[in-house]
């Protein structure tokens, strides 16, 4: 019996996998076809089958005087806009959740909870409900078009992802850890800033990958919200398509655009086992 | 080190309601400057609430603390110099055992010197001393509770050291070393400990005092002989000892004597005037004797059961419709159907209302 067990869990392992990795070899194959071996029937081993070519890596870098798109500015401004929003949502958020998980806030018939979900509906709201308002909002401070009126909008977008993430992460840390630094001799703060804050890093990573894979994958609002001087890569990439479509070089940018999620991903891990997650402290 | 005073402290979660529940009800008590006391209770009784109260964690929304002539009931914790220890061990994960003993010295800016010198002092008394540059994360739970006693013993100043229940996690051979440990401490720098505990045989052995609690409220203070041989309440003589104080609802005959159904019984409480139709007899099982005759004070009782527990046996019997339970050495000889047991007159307790008169 344990036998069959093991052999089942292995075989739903390496299917689960095979599904996994498959979109990516399938797009690492594509990025290295030309028009021709992409329409001319499924192939799959390069040389043997197809003739790879690096047309579909090359638009992605040359200018667009030459008939490419160059990623890399707005691939950097990506990068910059999603680290320096998430890194602010997860200031903001970590300081807004202890706050909700430690102290009790009323006011009528607002409460803790009501605060929390009040975060939380922000995400609920479609986001074009919110386009127009954000649009006048940057327009009337004259950050349209920029990387700190994209950075603005972004903390309002990811912040109830880390108040949720934390608020939920410090209500499993027992409250004993904060007394005793108290009755150890810190006040508040300190007992904030030099025991509960370093046992929470792992929440708080957690809540930067949910930050970072919403920021980096928005596409509408980086499309509505700048124009010609600022852009980021998903509104860049759709500049890729055409009246045939390059699968070609789509791949290569997904491929491109995806790797540096994976690399967060990978750093993370660990850290999203549900042990790490409450059982810091105990 | 300070001698701390309750004065008509009164606490309840819900100040604002209209009839609010009291999780600790009216009392002034104090604790003596150096003493080894055991808070002892059944769980909800607010032994918790009253370690809160003095290490400043909960505000009393009635009455005032003192430590000393100093009144702290409106002090932050920091400022109070306690250090209390929690059921369940807490360390700071992210730091060393040697940084978690010397937590509390360094939020204090003690010299690093001294630092040292006392983290080494405490972890050799906790046997820690091996484990001083490990990461507190990775030991077992008692190791951990060790640290999170250690982080209330560095500190040398301090007004006590409140414990709740702190040894729950520990296994029965380091529990008993540890207590006799913290006996040692008391003794050597004369800390004043506060143990909460709901075991009475933690309490027994580790207090000169104990303060017995129920549903908010002081029952009895005292030592631990007063507690076994005068429990102040009825209470107090089931919850002390193990089996609980034998207890009966019984009459007055005349000024010295009580009837429980057909028995009769001398004591040496004068009953003349009492007033409640209440009135309890309560005798440690301990002090009831197995006789071969009948005597003043015996009853013949159907033996049900005989336990032999080691170094002593429990008799369990009935009469009339009441069992009672009689402690005695191992070599008695128990007859197996009908035994006389004699309730010692100055050993019987009687309770009006539940309270010993």
């Amino acid at each position: 019996m344990p036998k069959l067990y093991t052999f089942l869990k292995y075989f739903f392992v390496v299917l689960w996998a095979c599904f996994v990795i498959a979109p990516f070899l399938w797009a690492i194959s594509t990025s290295f076809k030309d028009f021709n071996s992409v329409t001319g029937g499924a192939t799959y081993i390069p040389w043997l089958q197809f003739e790879p070519t690096l047309d579909g890596w090359s638009v992605l870098f040359k200018p667009g005087s030459q008939g490419g798109i160059n990623i890399i500015g707005p691939y950097f401004n990506s990068i910059f806009v999603t680290l320096t929003a998430s890194l602010i949502s997860i200031v903001l958020g970590t300081l807004a959740a202890y706050a909700l998980s430690r102290y009790t806030f009323k006011a009528g018939i607002v409460k803790n909870n009501d605060i929390t979900f009040f975060f939380i509906s922000q995400r609920i709201m479609p986001p074009v409900v919110l386009s127009i308002p954000f649009f006048i909002f940057l327009s009337s401070l004259g950050l349209l078009d920029s990387l700190a009126g994209l950075i603005l909008v972004y903390i309002v977008l990811l912040m109830p992802i880390a108040v949720w993430i934390m608020v939920d992460f410090f209500n499993r840390v027992p409250r004993e850890i904060d007394e005793t630094a108290l009755i150890d001799g810190c006040n508040p703060f300190q007992a904030f800033f030099k025991v509960v804050l370093p046992n929470s890093v792992p929440g708080m990573l957690v809540a930067g990958l949910f930050c970072i894979i919403f920021g980096w994958i928005d596409f509408f609002f980086a499309f509505i919200l700048t124009f010609t001087k600022v852009q980021l890569l998903p509104v860049k990439i759709v500049a890729l398509n055409s009246s045939i479509t390059p699968w070609w070089s789509l791949s290569a940018a997904a491929l491109v655009s995806v790797a540096p999620l994976i690399i967060v991903a990978f750093i993370v891990e660990r850290y999203l086992s549900k042990g790490n997650l409450s059982g810091a402290l105990k | 080190m300070a001698k701390i005073i309750l004065d008509n402290i009164a606490h309840t979660y819900e100040p604002n309601a209209s009839n609010p529940i009291f999780a600790l009800k009216e009392m002034s008590l104090s604790w003596a400057d150096g003493g080894r006391y055991a808070l002892l209770g059944p769980s909800g009784c607010g032994k918790t609430t009253m370690l809160n109260i003095m290490s400043g964690l909960v505000n009393p929304s009635h009455g005032k603390v003192f430590f000393d002539e100093r009144e702290v009931t409106s002090m932050i914790t920091e400022e109070r110099n306690i250090a209390q220890v929690f059921q369940f061990p807490v360390i700071y994960g992210t730091m060393t055992v040697f940084e978690n003993l010397a937590f509390p010295l360094k939020c204090r800016q003690f010299p690093e010197d001294q630092i040292e010198r006392k983290v080494k002092e405490v972890a050799e008394i906790l046997n820690l001393q091996d484990y001083l540059n490990n990461r507190a994360k990775g030991l077992t739970a008692d190791q951990k509770q060790l640290i999170s006693l250690g982080r209330g013993l560095v500190r040398e100043d301090v007004a006590a050291i409140l414990m709740d229940e702190p040894l729950t996690v520990i296994d029965p051979d380091l529990k008993f070393r540890l207590r006799r440990k913290l006996k040692e401490i008391n003794d050597k720098y004369k800390t004043t400990l506060i143990y909460v505990t709901h075991d009475q045989n933690e309490a027994m052995t580790f207090a000169d005092n104990i303060i017995v609690m129920d549903q908010g409220e002081v029952v009895q203070a005292g030592s631990p002989k007063d507690l076994f041989e005068r429990p102040q309440t009825t209470f107090v003589g089931y919850f002390i000892g193990s089996p609980a104080m034998n207890l009966y609802k019984c009459s007055a005959s005349s000024k010295n004597e009580i009837s429980i159904g057909v028995n009769s019984f001398k004591v040496q409480t004068n009953i003349n005037n009492f007033k409640s139709e209440n009135l309890k007899l309560g005798i440690r099982s301990e002090y009831i004797t197995v006789e071969n005759e009948h005597s003043d004070n015996s009853l013949e009782a159907d033996v049900i059961e005989v336990e032999d527990f080691g170094n002593y046996k429990l008799i369990t019997a009935s009469f009339d419709s009441f069992k009672i339970k009689a402690k005695v050495k191992r070599e008695l000889d128990i007859p197996s159907e009908k035994v006389i047991l004699k309730l010692p007159a100055e050993h019987c307790c009687i309770y009006e209302d539940n309270k010993l008169i």
